[in-house]
């Protein structure tokens, strides 16, 4: 009985054989014509970063070097005072309050410059990020990969293009606040030149940069 | 020759698959890579392009604000500082803020600071002074 047992048994193994054979050979397919997405994917993620970082770098350095003009010409002008005080009367000490205010006008150009700086600190994930997240779609069971790829791309997409609306964001937020912190610290140099009889040239300067 | 043909192409479709995924994870790839340069290079343009303006900017109301003060007066030495002090102007007015990939950016930045000096030693102002605000308020920033 056993030889019967062992007769059937090994009928069902060829027959499963084959059919392993064939599941084997088309998983292997899958699991190759994966790879090559993923190869083509790493290969596109790099040759498109490369392609745009120029263009990226010139776009956000036009814009950050928009944002410093104003308070960078009010330090200058502000500095030049403080110096000026000194040399017209070198035997006392400077206006507290221009002391004050070019500390102020220093702190305020810092917190522009940080704000730019900050967004350094996050980064988005970068190329061995994705390496890694295209590695954890293999491992996942068996599943439709070209489903699962374009799940994940746009899951990436959205992080992607969040990160970008943070970004904008935080620097028009930032842009937009220190508009209004830039105008009070303009206010007062515009009445310590007066108060310092300054000639109303360099003030008309002054007032220039409330509107840049 | 219909089945032959049909053969081919099914031959080809399984020679190209290669390439053909291989092309098609390429264009997610590039377009994911894109957006990713964009927003890399944006941030550390905009980190670079707003230091180098503030100086800039500096500058030019440092020198703005001295010529203001220094018109009312006529001797010689006065003039001999508003020429060094326009020749400060001039430079920050031409400097490429506009283009981060001037070839002139870097020598035009060191001829900036050169004339900076300059003007500062002209006018007796010390080129630290700034450090020197600093230590006399006994604040570190």
């Amino acid at each position: 009985m056993s030889w019967v047992k062992a007769a059937s048994f090994n009928g069902e193994d060829v027959f499963d054989e084959n059919a392993d054979d064939l599941y084997l050979q088309s998983k292997e397919w899958a699991s190759n014509m994966k790879k090559r997405i993923k190869d083509g994917y790493v290969d596109g993620v790099n040759a498109g970063e490369e392609a745009s970082l120029q263009m990226g770098f010139n776009m956000g350095f036009r814009e950050g070097a928009a944002q410093t003009v104003a308070v960078g010409r009010l330090r200058g002008i502000v500095s030049a005072v403080w110096c000026w005080c000194q040399i017209q009367h070198p035997e006392k000490p400077a206006p507290s309050h221009l002391i004050d205010l070019l500390q102020q006008v220093t702190q305020h150009e810092e917190g522009i410059i940080d704000g730019i700086r900050k967004t350094l600190e996050n980064p988005p994930p970068s190329v061995s990020d994705v390496s890694e997240s295209m590695e954890d779609l293999e491992v996942k069971p068996a599943g439709c990969e070209e489903t699962d790829c374009c799940r994940s791309e746009q899951k990436m997409d959205l992080d992607g293009s969040h990160n970008q609306q943070n970004l904008r964001c935080e620097s028009s937020c930032a842009a937009s606040g220190s508009a209004e912190g830039l105008d009070l610290l303009v206010q007062r140099c515009m009445d310590l030149a007066s108060e310092l009889e300054l000639p109303q040239e360099l003030i008309n300067r002054i007032e220039e940069l409330r509107n840049m | 020759m219909a089945g032959q043909q049909g053969a081919e192409d099914l031959f080809d479709s399984i020679l190209f698959a290669d390439e053909r995924f291989r092309g098609e994870g390429y264009q997610e790839g590039f377009q994911r890579g894109t957006q990713r340069g964009l927003h890399n290079g944006w941030r550390h343009g905009a980190s670079h392009g707003a230091k180098l303006s503030s100086e800039i900017s500096f500058y030019y109301g440092f020198a703005i604000s001295w010529k203001c003060l220094l018109e009312r007066q006529s001797d010689d030495r006065s003039r001999k500082r508003l020429k060094a002090l326009e020749a400060l102007l001039n430079l920050t007015q031409k400097f490429p803020l506009d283009d981060p990939q001037s070839v002139k950016l870097q020598e035009d930045t060191e001829k900036l600071r050169a004339k900076f000096r300059q003007v500062c030693s002209m006018l007796n102002v010390p080129t630290d002074f700034k450090d020197y605000i600093r230590t006399a308020e006994g604040t570190s920033f």
